[in-house]
């Protein structure tokens, strides 16, 4: 589905990522891990066409997307989340939502100019996806609340269910689970392995060896800009690599 | 002299005084990551305090010191009463730039209902004129000169080998890790205003003197050569402000003597324009 | 003042307000809106006076041929408004390079003022283009081989034609901002990385901008150019631009009512009623102190008042329950004014009962108080 191939990637002529190179597999929540500064982070945005790569290539569903641009490749169904908090903060939590919905009529100066009867349709469609959306991650209440006033962890999911609401082939989560509270994340990490099973693809970029154990299989593992290790949680236990790597790292 | 000699003459001259502005603006670009558009401003307020001292009788050149110490009097004021607290807000960007627009707004216009709307001028005794190799420049002129040749190798000697440099690049490279290593990044921002304000007074006043005569919106056009030199050489970068005044300077001017002089300026338009759509991190920047 | 000299006074402040009003909706929804910050705005306003004068006029070797200027084709009303329109439209496609995602918005906003002050230059240097610094004069009026420009019924029709088009213009910016693509902008000026990573082509979308608000721009300055019959590029520096900055500030960013309004106390308001201040100090005192007040004006709207006077509204489902009283911690600069989006469906203000169904399809208005906390859920 998403394949990585010897992805490089410079800065001021540091490599922070050295011939990174593993393949997504379809339909399951990949694990990316390793400790800080490891090139996670910079391998998933060069996954997402957020930063440009050095050298290597992407290919997604058959095709080398390495030199296509992130919104022409989120529109293909790769979307990704942020690490920092990145809702928009001026609009309402509904809107946030809305906004995500790819090929709305209305979303062209054409479209808009044609007026309400032209692209309500779509909008009420799209209203009743945000509505399920809500309903599943249990934010109903705030829909008209600015996004930039909920607390961090709602924040979090508003990012994620905004993702969800791109119709994504293929997940790309920058460290979903970053300070939110660990009820919260087991939650997240339950609706994504739901949304593995439904077929989604997902790859987390993930800090924490627990959550990785619980709900990543396969999982690759990152240290100082190289891939380490990648397989089953089990096997890589055995692997002392990735033990030192976390013990030292 | 000939006359590419002589434009080359008056190019240096500019890139003399550039190089000095830039250096500020950059530096102030540098620690506080806000592109301070009332650079200008306070070129021009400080050059009238020089101006008005020499009025009284006082040496030209004292008056260059006087208008250092306003230089960096109003930066640092500017900083800790409009910047910081606005950056402490968080507001984004673009909406600093307005708020130094504002700033530049209030400076000169501030500054011209005291003094006028009419220009002045140094009646300045140029000096002898000395010859430098095939070149001719007046005794001012070369005092310029030099003082822009001390300054840049005060500047670099600043930044290369003394804590506070040290302290200086670190800030300007990350500053939550540079606060994190133990340096006092508040401490450091201070001084580098105060110095790059004594820098932008010191341009002020030298920009008043070289200028036939000037008003208090006379720094608006060699902002934008600010600007340019700024991006030219990679935007808080002391060198690339170095170089960027240099190619700014010498490009203008040489540039005049060929073609309509009216026009020389928009050379420096010209090349910044092309910066910023090709490499908005400059020729000395790094490449994102 | 005589009875026909108020009248004329009046007529011009309208005439004025409208083509301010006009500039303000461009920059409305360019900034406003969609978060591009267009400093050199001024010269698309300036493009529209030009092509709306050397379009109009006849070559320039009529009257003694004393101006130089290009074109000079003599077209009747309405092609150089609409010239006007489409040259200031046109204008933006060389910018594409400086708003792409490459370029930080305060670097971008920097190229543009700078692309204006290079603009005026070369205007005022290169005269065979539309005749230096002395500029266009005896800009022929529209329609003035038919009508007597100088009549009072001809100047209340100037005055219904610009107040009309900027109705229109009003109108179609509302339907644009009230719609998905609305907010697809908002939501670029927002976080354009995050917009982008969403499928949204920032690069067109921030052209797009450029142009709509370059077209509008362009044909406020036709209409202004068509009254007051010159036009010299002392008359549009970078200056002029920060006045509208400053009108769309205080006036309200995001909000295109906002932007009228600030079209009226800014260029309109605040530079007019100077004109009935006694005159003191020396010449020029008072047009300096304006200045300083403006400067003034901007640093403490964006410090005390950063949303402006009419601040953008928040787009409200009735579908889902209203922002009530237990709220947390308030965003610096919003507001809690709330749209009317529909208006068939008139929600009466107060707590809402839940209505549920995807069948809903209108914003609803409640006035929720407008002081800091959004929170407080009362109505006024």
């Amino acid at each position: 589905m998403l394949e990585a191939v010897e992805l490089t990637r410079h800065f001021n002529g540091v490599p922070a990522v050295a011939g990174v190179s593993f393949p997504l597999v379809n339909g399951r929540l990949t694990g990316l891990i390793g400790p800080n500064g490891a090139g996670k982070s910079t391998t998933l945005a060069m996954l997402a066409g957020t930063l440009p790569v050095s050298s290597g290539s992407i290919r997604y569903l058959g095709q080398d997307i390495t030199a296509m641009p992130a919104y022409k490749r989120a529109r293909r169904g790769l979307v990704r989340t942020f690490q920092l908090a990145s809702e928009f903060k001026r609009l309402t939590v509904l809107e946030n939502l809305l906004s995500a919905v790819p090929s709305q009529p209305g979303d062209s100066m054409r479209g808009a100019l044609l007026g309400r009867r032209y692209w309500s349709a779509g909008e009420e469609q799209a209203i009743a996806e945000a509505t399920t959306m809500l309903e599943r991650f249990d934010l109903t209440k705030y829909a008209n609340h600015y996004a930039g006033d909920l607390s961090g962890g709602q924040r979090r999911l508003v990012e994620i269910m905004r993702a969800l609401m791109a119709a994504p082939t293929v997940l790309l989560l920058d460290e979903p689970m970053a300070g939110v509270h660990p009820h919260l994340a087991r939650e997240i990490g339950h609706q994504l392995v739901a949304l593995c099973e439904e077929g989604m693809t997902i790859l987390m970029v993930e800090h924490e060896l627990s959550i990785m154990d619980e709900f990543c299989d396969p999982v690759v593992v990152m240290a100082e800009g190289a891939v380490l290790a990648q397989g089953t949680m089990g096997e890589l236990r055995n692997r002392s690599e990735v033990v030192e790597a976390y013990l030292v790292g | 002299m000939s006359l590419l000699l002589s434009s080359i003459s008056f190019g240096l001259i500019t890139a003399a005084v550039l190089s000095i502005a830039a250096v500020g603006f950059t530096l102030q670009f540098a620690v506080t990551d806000v592109l301070n558009l009332a650079f200008g401003a306070v070129m021009i307020v400080s050059a009238y305090v020089a101006y008005a001292i020499n009025s009284l009788g006082v040496s030209v050149w004292v008056g260059v010191v006087a208008a250092a110490m306003t230089g960096a009097v109003v930066s640092l004021a500017l900083n800790r009463g409009v910047y910081t607290p606005f950056k402490r807000r968080g507001i984004s960007p673009i909406a600093m730039v307005i708020v130094a627009l504002g700033m530049t707004l209030i400076l000169e216009f501030g500054l011209q209902a005291i003094v006028g709307a009419d220009s002045v001028s140094y009646r300045l005794n140029q000096g002898p004129n000395i010859g430098l190799g095939s070149f001719r420049f007046s005794l001012v002129q070369l005092v310029i000169l030099s003082l822009a040749l001390v300054i840049m190798t005060a500047v670099h000697a600043l930044l290369r080998y003394s804590r506070l440099g040290k302290a200086m690049r670190a800030t300007a490279a990350n500053p939550s890790l540079a606060r994190n290593s133990g340096i006092r990044t508040d401490q450091v921002v201070t001084v580098t205003w105060a110095i790059s304000g004594a820098l932008c007074g010191i341009a002020g006043s030298i920009f008043a003197i070289d200028a036939g005569s000037f008003g208090a919106t006379s720094t608006d056009l060699f902002l934008v050569l600010i600007l340019a030199a700024v991006f030219l050489g990679g935007p808080g970068q002391a060198y690339g402000a170095m170089l960027g005044a240099a190619i700014i300077g010498l490009s203008t001017e040489v540039g005049a003597a060929y073609i309509t002089p009216a026009y020389k300026d928009v050379i420096a338009f010209v090349l910044l324009l092309g910066m910023l759509a090709l490499r908005p991190t400059g020729l000395l920047g790094n490449r994102t | 003042m005589g009875h026909n000299a108020a009248i004329f006074y009046i007529i011009t402040l309208l005439v004025y307000g409208g083509v301010d009003a006009l500039a303000c909706l461009g920059l409305s929804i360019q900034f406003g809106v969609a978060g591009v910050t267009n400093f050199g705005f001024i010269i698309f306003q300036a493009a529209g006076a030009y092509a709306a004068g050397v379009l109009s006029m006849p070559g320039d070797s009529a009257n003694g041929g004393f101006q130089s200027y290009i074109a000079g084709l003599d077209l009747p009303f309405p092609l150089p408004w609409i010239g006007a329109a489409v040259v200031g439209g046109l204008l933006a496609l060389p910018f594409t390079l400086l708003v792409g995602k490459r370029l930080r918005g305060d670097f971008a906003a920097v190229g543009l003022l700078v692309a204006a002050v290079m603009a005026n230059l070369l205007v005022t240097n290169y005269r065979p283009l539309f005749n230096g610094s002395a500029g266009l004069s005896l800009v022929p009026a529209p329609l003035q081989d038919s009508f007597d420009p100088q009549s009072t019924g001809y100047q209340w029709g100037y005055c219904g034609a610009v107040i009309l088009l900027a109705a229109l213009v009003y109108y179609l910016l509302h339907r644009l901002t009230e719609s998905p693509y609305g907010r697809t902008l908002r939501a670029m000026r927002d976080n354009d990385v995050v917009a982008d990573s969403l499928g949204k082509n920032v690069l067109s979308l921030r052209l797009s901008m450029l142009v709509l608000g370059g077209a509008i721009a362009g044909l406020s300055g036709g209409i202004l150019v068509g009254f007051i019959n010159l036009w010299a590029p002392s008359g549009w520096g970078y200056a002029e631009t920060v006045v509208l900055f400053a009108a769309v500030i205080i006036g309200g960013a995001g909000n295109h009512k906002g932007a009228i309004l600030g079209a009226i106390l800014v260029p309109l308001g605040f530079l007019e009623a100077s004109r009935f201040i006694p005159p003191f100090g020396s010449p020029g005192l008072i047009p300096a102190l304006q200045w300083v007040a403006i400067g003034l004006l901007i640093i403490g709207f964006i410090w005390f008042r950063p949303q402006g006077i009419l601040p953008e509204k928040r787009r409200v489902n009735i579908g889902f329950v209203l922002p009530g009283p237990q709220r947390p911690e308030r965003l610096p600069g919003s507001s809690t004014k709330v749209a009317t989006l529909c208006r068939r469906c008139r929600v009466p203000p107060g707590p809402q009962p839940r209505l549920r169904g995807p069948g809903v399809r209108c914003f609803a208005s409640t006035r929720v108080s407008p002081r800091f906390h959004p929170n407080t859920g009362t109505a006024r």
